[in-house]
């Protein structure tokens, strides 16, 4: 059963547990999960779910972490979500509104501790490409959105990956173009080349939660009522482990309860 | 006895107003200048005045964009003014791609200069501060530093070979924000984001308000101007200015128009045709353009319904 990634954004749970939700829900749990309380996270383009997740946490379990919008808000509370990362409504009610130039002294400095990316593509060691495939002479066939901030996949303390689109075209063996670091080659490629920060720990789809321990994508649990078979139809490596894999813990009562109530009252997770 | 009021008698001597009509501050725009523009992704797009400078098409421009931009940026590109971009990242953010960002890139019509925000705002910085480069140390290991020639090693104080962005001076910085005296004193209601790094950078800063109040106005909350009038040049009343991007506090973003403003870029031809041609160039800006795209009460209204 795939149902997870279904168009219309219902997924089952577990047999018998009669909860349900959607598959940004989904990832909105289990990415929160993965917040510390002492965290310092950065949001990018397109990341309502990342967004969704840090102030799910801030509710759960970590609410001393600071979330930072791309747009500079910092420590968001509008009580509801809003789908533009830039939507001017993330200010009302918000801590602080910072500039450019405060993001790129934390390009430069680090401070944060969390950076979340999507991509075009996705390889198995955790590179990120934002800038285009099916180059020729130096030339793209497809020319992606390319990206505002590199600087944090080297500086920031962890990155979780996501992406909303488990697909062979996306999660590929090595990127086209790097876009932004990830563990480059694999094994302590990403130290030798002097960067000192963990690089991406986990990968987040609506299907599985990849883990990244050694440097490379592996099953760390698959969702529930995902099938393996999917899981490895739809993922353009070998994976280096068989099923059967540890199963994800999926959404609470509690939490989808926070979730719903307190962060996404409209529900544009749900749809 | 009581002192004098703070307020001192009027000067004789009259203040000049730095007040220009859009068409006046898009002619500082000439061919082959090297143009900033401002806003981020759907916030302070300079989208009236853009548009008034694709009217009169000065071609063969350079433009710089803060690292997150989208319409202001896309719409120049697809006019076919644009020589070289350094632009970091330009998209429709969760709407979609930037459609002819997207094809100059494939085609090649455009040099779109590999960037991410370490060297665009490291090469804005290096102007500020007066260097001819300004290094930038956290780009290690991607393509960026072997494609970007704005990420080319150069030796920095001995340090030895790091990505080091040349200082970049634009000629002219345009930008929108929501309210200004004729002075230039500029507010911004909302993030200003890099906005102030780019009019610092820049020759010439032009910026578009939705709305102009008066110089007591800014006097009685000086601490809520983003920019003070020696940094502005020209100043523009323009209502609804950065539509179909948004204001703070007077207008969010117009998804239905940039929806079909998406939709209308599938091909470089019907992009020309359905939205180049009615929306900009066979259109004068202010009441004819608002009316084209369905009206300010309409543009009050979005509101409720945008999410």
């Amino acid at each position: 059963m795939t149902s997870v990634e279904t168009q219309t954004g219902t997924a089952e749970a577990g047999p018998g547990s009669g909860i349900s939700y959607s598959p940004d829900e989904l990832m909105t749990v289990v990415m929160a999960r993965e917040i510390r309380n002492d965290d310092l996270a950065v949001t990018g383009a397109s990341s309502l779910v990342p967004v969704a997740a840090c102030l799910l946490a801030q509710q759960l379990h970590a609410p001393d972490m600071t979330l930072i919008l791309p747009s500079g808000v910092v420590n968001p509370r509008p009580g509801r979500l809003y789908r533009s990362a830039s939507d001017g409504r993330w200010v009302t009610g918000a801590e602080a509104v910072g500039t450019g130039y405060d993001l790129f002294e934390m390009s430069e400095n680090g401070r944060l501790s969390v950076m979340f990316y999507g991509g075009v593509q996705l390889d198995r060691h955790g590179n990120v490409n934002l800038h285009g495939t099916g180059y020729r002479d130096g030339r793209p066939s497809f020319r992606g959105p390319g990206l505002a901030n590199t600087s944090f996949a080297v500086v920031s303390g962890r990155i979780i990956l996501f992406s909303a689109h488990h697909t062979r075209r996306t999660f590929v063996d090595r990127v086209e173009f790097l876009t932004a670091a990830g563990h480059l080659d694999g094994g302590d490629s990403r130290a030798r080349a002097g960067i000192t920060t963990d690089g991406p720990v986990c990968c987040i789809t609506p299907l599985v939660t990849f883990g990244l321990d050694d440097g490379a994508m592996t099953v760390r649990s698959i969702h529930p009522g995902v099938d393996p078979e999917t899981v490895i139809d739809r993922t353009g490596f070998a994976l280096p482990t068989a099923p059967p894999w540890p199963v994800t813990a999926g959404p609470t009562p509690d939490e989808l309860d926070v979730l719903r109530r307190v962060v996404d009252p409209t529900g544009e997770l749900a749809r | 006895m009581t002192r004098s009021p703070s307020r001192p008698p009027d000067a004789a001597a009259r203040r000049t107003s730095k007040l220009v009509s859009l068409s006046e501050a898009a002619a500082l725009v000439t061919p082959g200048s090297f143009v900033a523009v401002g806003g981020l992704w759907f916030q302070n797009n300079p989208s009236a005045l853009v548009r008034e400078v694709v009217r009169r098409g000065p071609g063969e421009l350079t433009i710089v964009a803060a690292p997150p931009s989208s319409y202001a940026v896309d719409l120049l590109i697809g006019s076919g003014l644009v020589r070289t971009a350094y632009v970091a990242h330009v998209s429709f953010d969760h709407l979609g791609l930037a459609p002819n960002h997207r094809r100059a890139g494939e085609t090649g019509t455009v040099d779109l200069v590999d960037c991410d925000e370490a060297t665009v705002l490291g090469g804005l910085m290096a102007t500020l501060e007066a260097l001819p480069h300004h290094p930038v140390t956290s780009i290690a290991g991607t393509d960026l530093t072997r494609t970007s020639p704005l990420a080319a090693p150069r030796d920095v104080d001995g340090r030895g070979p790091v990505p080091a962005p040349p200082a970049m001076r634009p000629d002219v910085c345009l930008l929108h924000a929501q309210e200004a005296d004729e002075y230039g004193n500029v507010r911004n209601l909302g993030t200003p984001f890099c906005d102030p790094l780019l009019a610092k950078a820049s020759r010439t800063v032009v910026v578009t308000v939705d709305r102009i109040v008066t110089n007591d106005e800014i006097r009685s909350a000086p601490h809520r101007t983003v920019l003070p009038g020696y940094l502005v040049d020209a100043v523009v009343e323009a209502p609804y200015g950065a539509h179909p991007c948004a204001s703070q506090g007077h207008y969010v973003h117009d998804e239905e128009q940039l929806r079909a403003y998406l939709h209308a870029g599938r091909t470089a031809e019907t992009w020309r045709s359905e939205y180049l041609e009615p929306r900009v160039l066979g259109v004068a800006e202010g009441p004819d353009y608002l009316a084209a795209v369905g009206g300010a009460q309409r543009i009050d209204g979005l509101e409720e319904s945008v999410r």
